[in-house]
């Protein structure tokens, strides 16, 4: 099956003038513009399905918000199914919206995340983000870890700390580079919440948030929606579609939710199983990966843990993460950097676009399909394999993971 | 519809729901946390692997656990020092959050570490640290009833009118 239609919003801080309901009709609305220009003639009344990716109730201040959007999109008397899965809430959603079609439940499916956090609000600050974080540190375990202060940068640095512990890396300077990375990639992506040109030392010397991450090292909190239209072989050569991109791997893996439980405190078996079983279906090669894709869009939530996500996807060895990215901030044409051997979110990723939880993993892999159209405008990356992918993570010390591998034509017949 | 002159309208609200929730199979690690100072995990009577937090049942082999007392002495695995954070937490920054593996368990529980010295060069992976706990009375059964420092430190702490040791 195959993506024929991508539509994003752009991040923003805050929308002032939508709803999280009045947003998900925009990205829908773009979806099937896009949709039809990409050889299809089709409206909102043909879609048959639809899977939403919303992660917190507390945010969108409504319980079941899915169904909110359902009407407000015009799917009454349809089949409309929610997905909420922490950070990997849009990648796990594009799995999902994928079971419908390849099952057969669905020729034409609508993939919709969006997300609305900053109408959370602390009055004794007088901002947003204290709510907003603690709306997602009711996602840790409330009777032993959230009592204890636990939110999610504290979830995700235990990783990288305890991967720093075993490997020596990634060190401050090496997050701070995917950091200077993917804001600088955001310059190109007029979409994106946080472009900004920015040295290694601004990131090292920004506010420390909790140890080592400072600052510029976490992704904003962003609103945001995205969509993908996913329609069956069938129904793209029924549409005429141009260019399809298809969806030729999906792998996803949940590892304990509690990181004390886990044997190896560095690193995400999640993510490792997801990437395998994903490459698996794709008929792609774990330990070759990096030669077979074009182009990454990664769960870049913390710095960090893009690092460690380099060795979990299998682009690198596991501790060569950290040098990967430092290469490639040395060389231009090496590592994960837009003019590297392999980029990694050209879009600006999380840290550069925003987070908007359910809407991010759905945004990564239309970005990917996007690059794969050669159609993602000034951050385009040059296609030669015609594959990419996208991957979420998320949850309880960031649990859920999900891959999605993605090909157009060219990627399908040089296999 | 036009954007122009377009003005929002905001209005203030709150979600507030009060819970008197049971731990369930895991209620005797909180009462003797509260009455005794002791510290239960749980051991899995077929493989015996010890769970700290207690679970009742062992999630590798499906089997019953039974409860085992801890000592309250353990290492960290993996820590962090948090300077920003949630708004229910925000004024009490700067704390020290800590994966602790108590000896005798097999696996690490969250827990706060208190220290004289908050630095990451302490508060690291290996450093030695011992329960510290609120005073009887004070205690409530919940996980906030005790915290870890760094061995060095726990006579210090102890000393403290509002804390007491546990052995």
């Amino acid at each position: 099956m195959a993506i024929i239609g991508v539509g994003i919003t752009p991040f923003k801080a805050r929308y002032m003038n939508r709803t999280y309901f009045e947003l998900a009709y925009d990205a829908t609305k773009l979806a099937l513009n896009d949709a039809n220009e990409n050889g299809a003639s089709i409206s909102h009344k043909d879609l048959e399905t639809t899977v939403y990716g919303i992660y917190n109730e507390l945010f969108e201040r409504q319980f079941m918000p899915d169904i909110f959007i359902n009407s407000y999109i015009g799917m009454n008397n349809k089949p409309g199914t929610r997905i909420a899965s922490g950070g990997a809430t849009g990648g796990y959603t594009v799995r999902m919206a994928y079971s419908e079609v390849a099952s057969g439940l669905s020729d034409l499916c609508l993939c919709l995340g969006v997300e609305k956090c900053n109408d959370c609000y602390d009055e004794k600050t007088g901002t947003t983000t204290p709510e907003v974080l603690n709306a997602i540190a009711y996602s840790a375990d409330m009777t032993y870890e959230y009592p204890m202060g636990m939110m999610a940068a504290s979830s995700y640095v235990s990783m990288v700390n305890a991967h720093s512990e075993e490997f020596g890396n990634p060190t401050e300077k090496q997050m701070a580079m995917v950091s200077v990375k993917n804001h600088g990639n955001a310059m190109k992506n007029p979409k994106a919440q946080s472009p900004m040109e920015i040295s290694v030392d601004d990131v090292l010397y920004s506010r420390i948030i909790c140890y080592p991450f400072k600052m510029l090292d976490c992704c904003l909190y962003s609103e945001a929606s995205a969509a993908l239209i996913l329609a069956s072989e069938e129904k793209v050569k029924e549409l005429g579609i141009e260019q399809p991109i298809w969806i030729t791997g999906v792998g996803a893996a949940n590892t304990d939710c509690f990181i004390g439980n886990r044997e190896d405190l560095g690193r995400l078996y999640s993510n490792i199983n997801a990437a395998k079983s994903a490459y698996k279906m794709a008929g792609l090669d774990y330990d070759n990966i990096k030669e077979q894709i074009d182009v990454a869009e990664l769960h870049d939530a913390f710095s960090g843990q893009e690092v460690i996500s380099y060795e979990e996807l299998g682009f690198v060895k596991f501790g060569e993460g950290g040098p990967w990215i430092e290469q490639g901030y040395k060389n231009s044409g090496e590592g994960p950097w837009f003019e590297g051997e392999l980029p990694c979110n050209p879009s600006g990723g999380l840290i550069g676009c925003g987070h908007a939880v359910g809407a991010t993993g759905i945004m990564s892999t239309g970005e990917a399909a996007l690059q794969l159209r050669e159609n993602a405008g000034e951050h385009q990356v040059p296609i030669e394999k015609g594959r990419a992918i996208s991957h979420s993570i998320g949850g309880p010390g960031a649990a859920y993971a999900a891959v999605i591998v993605m090909e157009n034509e060219e990627g399908i017949s040089n296999k | 519809m036009s954007e122009k002159d377009f003005q929002a309208h905001e209005i203030r609200d709150q979600i507030h729901i009060d819970y008197k929730y049971t731990l369930g199979g895991q209620s005797k690690f909180f009462i003797d946390l509260k009455n005794d100072k002791k510290l239960q995990g749980t051991r899995c009577k077929k493989c015996g692997k010890v769970w700290m937090p207690p679970r009742i049942a062992c999630s590798e082999c499906f089997e019953d656990t039974e409860w085992i007392e801890l000592p309250h002495t353990g290492e960290i695995m993996v820590s962090t020092i948090v300077w920003y954070t949630t708004s229910d937490f925000i004024q009490k920054v700067p704390y020290a959050v800590a994966f602790i593996k108590l000896d005798n368990a097999d696996t690490g529980m969250l827990q706060g570490v208190f220290s004289e010295n908050l630095v990451p060069s302490k508060i690291r992976k290996g450093q030695k640290v011992k329960a510290v706990f609120k005073k009887e009375g004070e205690r409530k059964g919940k996980m906030t009833d005790f915290f870890f420092v760094p061995e060095n430190e726990y006579e210090n702490w102890i000393s403290k009118p509002e804390y007491e040791g546990g052995e």
